[in-house]
């Protein structure tokens, strides 16, 4: 484990990684498309796999229950938290080259600017990453990836998946992935590196894990409509968040569609108002609600 | 002497009618970003005592200030969808009553202490079918700024919040994904079941 790797070897076992990565998704979905269509709940049209993904989502539950959970609460116990941070920073700081380059395939040239200096200060005076002095003169860090530029660039989204071992992603986030992998010097270092490196995005997702678990009635669809949201947050830089008032489902006109043939008769005496109108359960964005937002609120999405 | 009279009693009615004026407007007047703004400052006030008061003291104190500013009887209607109109009126209630007693609880258990956290109004526009969305930040110190976006609905003569959407995440979208999933999987009792299980879970900790 500690012989340092060749770049070559490196290389190789990540391309091997990555195909059969995409191999199983590409098998389990179709596999999935020839079984589950049957049973389909209000969120089939972004998850088609549900039954199939919920495997997985069980699967990697485990795993993490099991392996990554306790190697990241022990490394989270031995090293101190300004190490954790640094650590942190350092990951970061790598994955600025990838986020400066999708600055410019979405055609950000300002952002782009922005990041490059922010790679370019923290890589120097930030010891290699390690501190991140860039925020403190206010060159915060941006999300960009490889998966919002598809999205920019018109890709649609694509079904909703869960990937073994790496979690939830879409159709569209396979590529975004894979092309992200290969923009992280990170990867090309050696297999301790990345080990560190997937230490690290463990124990930082810490937080948000907890707070699912204790959140949640449905782990499964709370975490698939948090990441959809989430993603769709990112890939439209926030510009779409309002019209996620759900206002088509707050029923006004939602009373124009009764529901048909099933039983009830109780039910016609509460109020129409709110009945939901079962074809507005898309909680993408309705484009024509789009709320332009204030440039504050963009900055603060973008962190 | 019977004119000054008059006079008084007029003077006296005019000022009674004077405060009910003022009183209801104190009631109904509150705009959306004033019912936002005053629950905002409710709930830090509350995270500045977290410890002292604890799960329950924060529930008690958070109580009050949550039914009156979300409408949550509307959004335990919403976020449980068309399965609503499957329930009988008894479920309904209950719904109502778990999901009140749930949005309270994980107020006072998500925000249980204080660490110079504040609310920033941003801005506030209206949608186009008569509801408002406050924009609001909530600065974390040392940390990432978190946006809150609220939207709101008119009810009766106050606005009352509907949805809160958390750096793009609509908390209204993802129940209703949730609730409605496990209606149609499992049913009514086992969403109550889980719902309590929450509850209990929050009160612990």
């Amino acid at each position: 484990m500690n012989k340092p790797y060749s770049g070559n070897h490196n290389a190789k076992i990540q391309k091997i990684f990555l195909i059969v990565l995409i191999d199983i998704a590409i098998s389990l979905s179709g596999c999935a498309t020839n079984g589950v269509n049957g049973q389909q709940t209000s969120s089939a049209k972004d998850d088609p796999y549900e039954n199939f993904n919920r495997k997985i989502f069980g699967f990697n539950d485990t795993v993490d229950n099991y392996v990554a959970k306790p190697v990241s609460d022990a490394y989270k116990w031995v090293t101190p938290q300004f190490m954790q941070t640094g650590v942190y920073n350092f990951f970061s700081n790598l994955k600025n080259i990838n986020v400066v380059i999708n600055d410019v395939l979405q055609a950000k040239f300002a952002q782009s600017a922005h990041d490059t200096g922010r790679l370019a200060v923290n890589t120097t005076m930030g010891l290699a990453g390690f501190v991140d002095v860039a925020s403190h003169v206010g060159l915060e860090q941006n999300e960009e990836d490889f998966e919002q530029t598809l999205a920019v660039w018109g890709v649609p989204q694509g079904s909703y998946l869960v990937i073994p071992f790496l979690g939830p992603s879409t159709m569209r986030g396979l590529p975004g992935s894979a092309f992200d992998a290969a923009a992280n010097p990170a990867n090309y270092v050696g297999i301790p590196v990345q080990l560190v490196s997937l230490l690290n995005t463990r124990a930082n997702a810490e937080g948000s894990l907890k707070f699912i678990d204790e959140a949640s009635l449905d782990p499964y669809v709370f975490t698939r409509e948090a990441f959809l949201q989430w993603r769709n947050n990112l890939a439209t830089d926030g510009k779409m968040e309002s019209s996620l008032d759900l206002d088509d489902e707050l029923g006004e006109e939602a009373a124009k569609s009764p529901t048909k043939g099933s039983d009830t008769s109780a039910l016609k005496k509460t109020t129409p108002e709110l009945n939901v109108n079962t074809e507005t359960t898309d909680i993408r964005p309705d484009h024509e609600l789009r709320l332009s937002p204030p440039p504050s609120a963009l900055k603060a999405v973008s962190k | 002497m019977v004119l000054k009279n008059m006079k008084l009693a007029v003077f006296f009615i005019f000022c009674l009618f004077a405060t009910i004026q003022a009183s209801a407007q104190a009631e109904s007047g509150a705009t959306a970003k004033q019912v936002v703004e005053k629950f905002q400052s409710e709930l830090i006030a509350v995270m500045k005592n977290g410890k002292q008061l604890g799960y329950a003291g924060r529930y008690e104190k958070l109580y009050e200030p949550v039914s009156n500013s979300h409408d949550l009887t509307k959004i335990a209607r919403i976020v449980v969808g068309k399965e609503w109109e499957k329930l009988s009126e008894a479920q309904q209630q209950k719904l109502v009553e778990v999901f009140n007693r749930f949005s309270v609880s994980s107020y006072a258990h998500n925000f249980k202490d204080y660490s110079g956290e504040s609310f920033v109004f941003d801005s506030e526009e209206e949608t186009t079918r008569g509801g408002v969305v406050v924009h609001s930040t909530l600065v974390i110190p040392d940390n990432k700024p978190v946006k809150f976006d609220y939207m709101l609905k008119e009810k009766g003569d106050s606005w009352r919040i509907i949805n809160i959407i958390a750096n793009g995440v609509s908390d209204l979208a993802l129940k209703r994904s949730e609730y409605t999933s496990i209606l149609q999987r499992e049913g009514f009792d086992a969403l109550m079941a889980k719902i309590n299980e929450k509850i209990d879970n929050y009160s612990k900790q």
